[in-house]
């Protein structure tokens, strides 16, 4: 990076082919496979536009966690606003085992919320059910249950931000 | 799916670029400041009775607090614009700061004169004036930190966001100690509490949206 920020491509071009492998490898636990693309092209962006602020005298490799967890807090808001799609049972479906670990990070997380959060939570935005559905499985009021999911989703976020970082 | 097209963009014409430093960005906010209270002092709003305010120890207590708090806060803002650094534990200082400060005005004040007393010392037509300066001369320490904020990477955009809030608020308020006539602690904690708030609420609210990044 520090030849990258003197100017040098060659360096550089290196550097981003190693990024962006290792920042496939920290989303496959932390989200669908489907947001996967999407997020490590921003955070290259992120990268290329924020790579003044690194320092060559401290480790690349927190400078880069840092970004990439920013990212990943960015992602997990965007849950809040992202319309859920019910799938048809005969759609294709190559592996599940990224699917299954995201799950299972996810379902960790949720362990940590209240349980009236993380069951309307998993309700709305993991399982598709509406509102109103969510409420009658739940007994809670429909308004109760977008309080609890954006109380829920912000706790999360919260979590994220401060949590310790794994690789 | 690679990112190899993203990766050819990226690096196609690449230039270098001036690395952030944290001590540039702190002289840079160090010089705008300075610029702001040199133009105010020589507009001629200092107050009339400067030699016999700076006997006062409430004066002194103002001073010193407001420039404490605009150089902490300013600190840790400048600071949290590295992506690795958060400004939660410095803001925690600051808050600890503040609270220092206020206790310390609360032994200045030695008078209990009742509830009227208090009312009559809040002296709300002049103090909404102070508000409204206070407020007015905190604008050039938001833009600046708003420029840093948008050119750094700072990772906890709302931490970072109400460090810059207070550092500008504490800033406006150290710079209006100059003309302030009022030297009333009661009256200072109010009134600079307000107005302070009021931009450290405003830079919270607004600096994020600027600063996404």
């Amino acid at each position: 990076m520090a030849a990258a920020q003197d100017g040098n491509a060659t360096a550089y071009r290196r550097l981003l082919s190693e990024v962006d492998a290792w920042l496939r490898r920290y989303y496959s636990r932390r989200l669908p496979p489907s947001a996967i693309d999407d997020v490590v092209q921003d955070v290259l962006v992120a990268v290329h536009e924020k790579r003044h602020t690194y320092d060559p005298n401290r480790p690349f490799i927190a400078w880069l966690t840092a970004i990439a967890r920013y990212k990943w807090i960015d992602a997990i808001r965007s849950l809040r606003s992202r319309a859920t799609v019910t799938l048809e049972d005969d759609v294709a479906a190559p592996s599940h085992e990224n699917s299954v670990t995201s799950a299972w990070s996810l379902e960790k997380l949720l362990g940590t919320l209240k349980p009236a959060q993380a069951e309307v939570i998993r309700l709305v935005r993991l399982e598709g059910h509406s509102i109103e559905e969510a409420s009658l499985a739940t007994g809670q009021s429909a308004t109760l249950v977008k309080v609890n999911i954006h109380r829920g989703l912000k706790r999360l976020a919260a979590l994220l931000r401060n949590h310790p970082d794994e690789q | 799916m690679s990112s190899d097209f993203l990766i050819d963009r990226l690096t196609q014409g690449l230039k270098p670029v001036h690395r952030r430093r944290p001590l540039v960005d702190g002289a840079i906010l160090a010089s705008v400041a300075i610029v702001e209270l040199v133009l105010f002092l020589a507009f001629g709003f200092m107050r009339p009775d400067m030699p016999k305010a700076m006997d006062m120890p409430s004066f002194w207590w103002k001073l010193i607090s407001l420039g404490l708090i605009a150089l902490a806060s300013g600190a840790v803002a400048v600071l949290s614009l590295d992506p690795t650094r958060s400004p939660r534990r410095g803001l925690r200082w600051t808050v600890g700061l503040i609270v220092l400060s206020l206790a310390a005005g609360w032994m200045i004040d030695a008078a209990h004169d009742g509830f009227g007393a208090l009312l009559t010392r809040l002296d709300w037509q002049h103090g909404v004036q102070c508000f409204a300066k206070m407020v007015v001369l905190s604008i050039p320490a938001v833009i600046g930190l708003g420029v840093l904020m948008r050119r750094g990477a700072p990772t906890d955009r709302a931490g970072t966001a109400l460090a810059s809030g207070l550092a500008a608020a504490a800033w406006g308020a150290f710079v209006f100690v100059f003309a302030c006539p009022f030297d009333d602690p009661f009256y200072v904690a109010v009134w600079y509490s307000l107005g302070c708030g009021a931009v450290t609420l405003l830079g919270r609210l607004l600096l994020p949206r600027i600063a996404r990044w």
